[in-house]
């Protein structure tokens, strides 16, 4: 009795202060509500799922067993596989899945206000996100590592292992563009940025050099070294920001800026990885992992107030200013990472695998690590909510609404319901070190507002408050680790164009074929540098347009990954808790196709790609702009044409990718209906059983000789 | 009782990849006797290129 009551105690306490936090967001009457509870209400949740749910699908669904050896045991070359510290591996499979998504999404999703987005973050990645996460990592680390493509083509079959294939690559094309669209905005017109993004890269390659030829492999100090650079890089970049003279000289309009990041991008996947890639790799992840902790840091020493309500009129009527759609499907498409992410089931089934000591570390590893992106994605809304509304909308609304003027913005938030003084702007504008802050979308500027008030909060104690610094701090962590991900996902498109061509002309298999190379990595910087064009160019606004998309390419893989979870658990004989991927599938499923089906047939030209292209078409014919394009804030018949062919790219891709969907889940369930009524018997891929010789710390168990008892 | 200071070095280390090179030395002297090892660079070398040969994927 007492040994229970001190087992589940603790339990209980959580449970209870989780309800409290949860009550008092939900109810509580008061003007603003405090970030701690927002805080505690997710740890204590994240606490109780790690403990029970997590726990439960490791021993009754997964059934780990550590008497048997991991791949990194068994085929431990010192290289890929090789078994790894559980804590350091955590390290390294966190700062793996958690980019600029989780940072990105809560922010403009926090346009229906703080509650919606919240509840999704916390419920989605204890459901699903977590739960896709681990036991992708399980299946793959039963098949020595197997990428989710291939298990997809050997558990389903070939048709849903094509549309896998093709599923990540569009992804990562659409996600590229989204990604630099975001950096864009940040840079756009602001000479500070700019200076010190572009010295991130004469860093890196000080750091390449040094990491090559002066103190080869010393990683932590040169790391040190370059993050030492980069704060000077930011000082630098105030100065250069006041001194007039430079400033006009790193001032860059969107277009410019636009063409910078596609020559660099094309450049950094030809150049060889030591020069560019990989210092700037280290550089991001260190930044990454430090600013995530500066900013937990902060806000639970400051408790700031949240400014937003907890629910605003766009959430239901699908008028917002920053994406159109209702609620439902739409916060959870803008909110993929942090809540569930697709792209996580290609690195829970890439090099993480190979690592893993022992099979119950995956619970760790898969579900613990997700949980704590997710604690990123929550920190990412209150550091959006703290901030004044009028604010919020009057930086992330279409610029089109907006106007030039902080009057015209001003009177733009007040016919959103909300209100901000032209004064207010021009402040906070003037307090972060820009010239304007209007028309400011993308999230990460509007991220960047909010950490710079916290984390000026936070020096504020010591006497300094340098808000200007703390903002372009954040801008440029933020920009500095898009960047990263944009190097490395084009070359990753690289290979697997490489690759996928490489089955017709052989030599193109060849990575380290220079024409090859030329080509595959000019045709996937075509492709997300068009998305990238029109995006920054789009008349109805990039972000408005593409995030959508890119929430559904995204939720596309999370299908996938998911419907191979569930086919697997059923070939394991665990039919009776299949519904631990199927239910988050069918969710996601709902989600994904809803969706889609708006943004393919609503007749709201708000949200409809159609609807939209048929106003812009009409428009042209009649040679003058109907009703339709000028509430949509089209200016000329120019706008017009380039709304026609946005409209007709992004409307067929949708098609594309709900197709893709149908097809992996309609193969999915031949699969299921013949295991479960069908006479098909279930062949498991997985590599035979072999007996582990570490125990739980890595270490090797005395070796029993052949034959004693 | 461990200093706190030295065991997050110890785990910086460990995370970075910087002590990788040791733990190939003990493998190294363990499954091939004999034969003279990598050096530093060869070695932090091989493994650059072996990782972004085969790159594994990242999130957003």
């Amino acid at each position: 009795m007492s040994n229970s009551l001190r087992r589940y105690g603790i339990w209980v306490v959580i449970a209870l202060v989780g309800a409290l936090c949860w009550g008092i967001l939900a109810l509580s009457r008061g003007e603003t509500v405090n970030a701690g509870w927002l805080l505690f209400a997710a740890l204590a949740s994240y606490a109780i799922a790690f403990r029970f749910y997590a726990r439960f699908i490791q021993n009754r669904v997964l059934g780990t067993d550590d008497s048997r050896a991991t791949p990194a045991e068994r085929l431990n070359n010192g290289r890929d596989f090789e078994p790894m510290d559980r804590r350091v591996l955590f390290g390294h499979h966190f700062a793996a899945i958690a980019g600029a998504g989780p940072l990105v999404g809560p922010v403009l999703a926090a346009q229906m206000g703080f509650l919606p987005g919240t509840i999704w973050i916390i419920v989605g990645v204890i459901l699903a996100g977590a739960v896709q996460d681990m036991t992708t990592l399980f299946f793959s680390m039963r098949r020595d590592g197997k990428s989710l493509g291939q298990m997809a083509r050997e558990e389903i079959g070939p048709v849903g292992g094509a549309a896998a294939l093709i599923a990540v690559l569009s992804i990562m094309v659409i996600l590229l563009a989204v990604l630099a669209l975001v950096v864009v905005l940040a840079l756009a017109e602001s000479p500070w940025g700019s200076f010190s993004l572009a010295m991130t890269i004469p860093i890196a390659v000080l750091m390449g050099v040094y990491l090559r030829f002066l103190r080869p492999g010393r990683v932590l100090e040169v790391s040190l070294i370059g993050v030492g650079l980069l704060f000077l890089a930011i000082i630098g970049g105030g100065w250069i920001s006041e001194s007039s003279p430079y400033a006009g000289f790193w001032t860059f309009s969107p277009n410019q800026i636009v063409f910078a990041i596609i020559a660099y991008g094309f450049i950094a996947s030809v150049l060889p990885v030591w020069i560019l890639l990989a210092p700037r790799d280290y550089l991001s992840t260190f930044m990454k992992i430090g600013t995530i902790g500066l900013l937990a840091v902060g806000i639970a020493l400051t408790l700031p107030a949240m400014q937003m309500p907890r629910t605003t009129e766009f959430a239901f009527n699908g008028q917002g200013p920053v994406f159109a759609g209702a609620l439902f499907p739409f916060v959870f498409i803008t909110i993929a990472c942090g809540a569930l992410s697709g792209f996580h089931s290609l690195i829970a089934s890439g090099t993480t695998p190979k690592l893993i000591q022992k099979e119950s570390q995956v619970r760790v590893i898969g579900y613990g690590a997700m949980l704590t992106e997710s604690f990123v994605a929550v920190m990412a809304m209150i550091a959006a909510c703290i901030l004044d509304p009028g604010v919020y909308f009057a930086m992330n609304a279409n610029p089109a609404l907006l106007g030039d003027s902080v009057q015209s913005a001003s009177q733009a938030v007040g016919g959103f319901g909300f209100s901000v003084s032209p004064e207010t702007l021009n402040q906070t504008a003037q307090r972060v070190g820009e010239d304007s802050i209007i028309g400011r979308t993308g999230g990460a500027p509007t991220l960047a507002v909010g950490m710079s008030q916290i984390l000026a909060g936070l020096t504020g104690i010591f006497g300094a408050s340098l808000q200007a610094f703390w903002y372009h701090f954040a801008i440029m962590f933020e920009a500095l680790f898009i960047l990263t991900t944009v190097d490395a996902g084009t070359r990753v498109g690289r290979f697997m164009l490489q690759d996928l061509i490489g089955n017709v002309y052989r030599p193109f298999a060849r990575p380290s074929w220079l024409p090859g190379n030329l080509i595959a990595s000019a045709l996937i910087v075509a492709g997300w540098g068009y998305f990238l064009y029109a995006g920054v160019n789009d008349p109805l606004g990039g972000i408005n347009q593409l995030f959508p998309l890119f929430g559904i390419a995204n939720q596309l893989l999370a299908a996938v990954a998911l419907t191979v979870g569930t086919t697997i658990l059923i070939k394991m004989g665990k039919l009776r808790y299949a519904w631990v991927t199927a239910l988050p599938l069918a969710w996601d499923a709902a989600v994904t196709l809803t969706a889609s089906y708006q943004k393919i047939f609503s007749t709201d030209p708000a949200i409809g790609f159609f609807a939209q292209r048929a106003a812009a078409q009409q428009s042209l014919q009649a040679g003058k702009l109907n009703d339709v394009m000028l509430a949509l804030k089209a200016e000329s018949l120019q706008d017009a044409r380039q709304i026609l062919i946005n409209t007709t790219v992004d409307g067929v891709l949708s098609i594309l990718f709900a197709v893709m969907i149908i097809v992996v889940i309609a193969d999915a369930s031949r699969v299921w209906y013949g295991l479960i009524w069908g006479r098909k018997e279930p062949e498991l891929s997985e590599a035979p059983y072999e007996e582990s010789h570490l125990d739980s710390e890595g270490n090797e168990i005395e070796r029993e000789p052949v034959g004693a008892r | 009782m461990a200093n706190p200071v030295r065991s997050i070095w110890d785990y910086l280390k460990e995370i970075s990849g910087e002590n990788a090179y040791d733990r190939y030395l003990t493998v190294h002297a363990a499954t091939h006797p004999g034969k003279p090892p990598m050096s530093r660079g060869e070695y932090y070398r091989a493994r650059q290129d072996e990782k972004y040969a085969n790159p594994g994927s990242r999130c957003p």
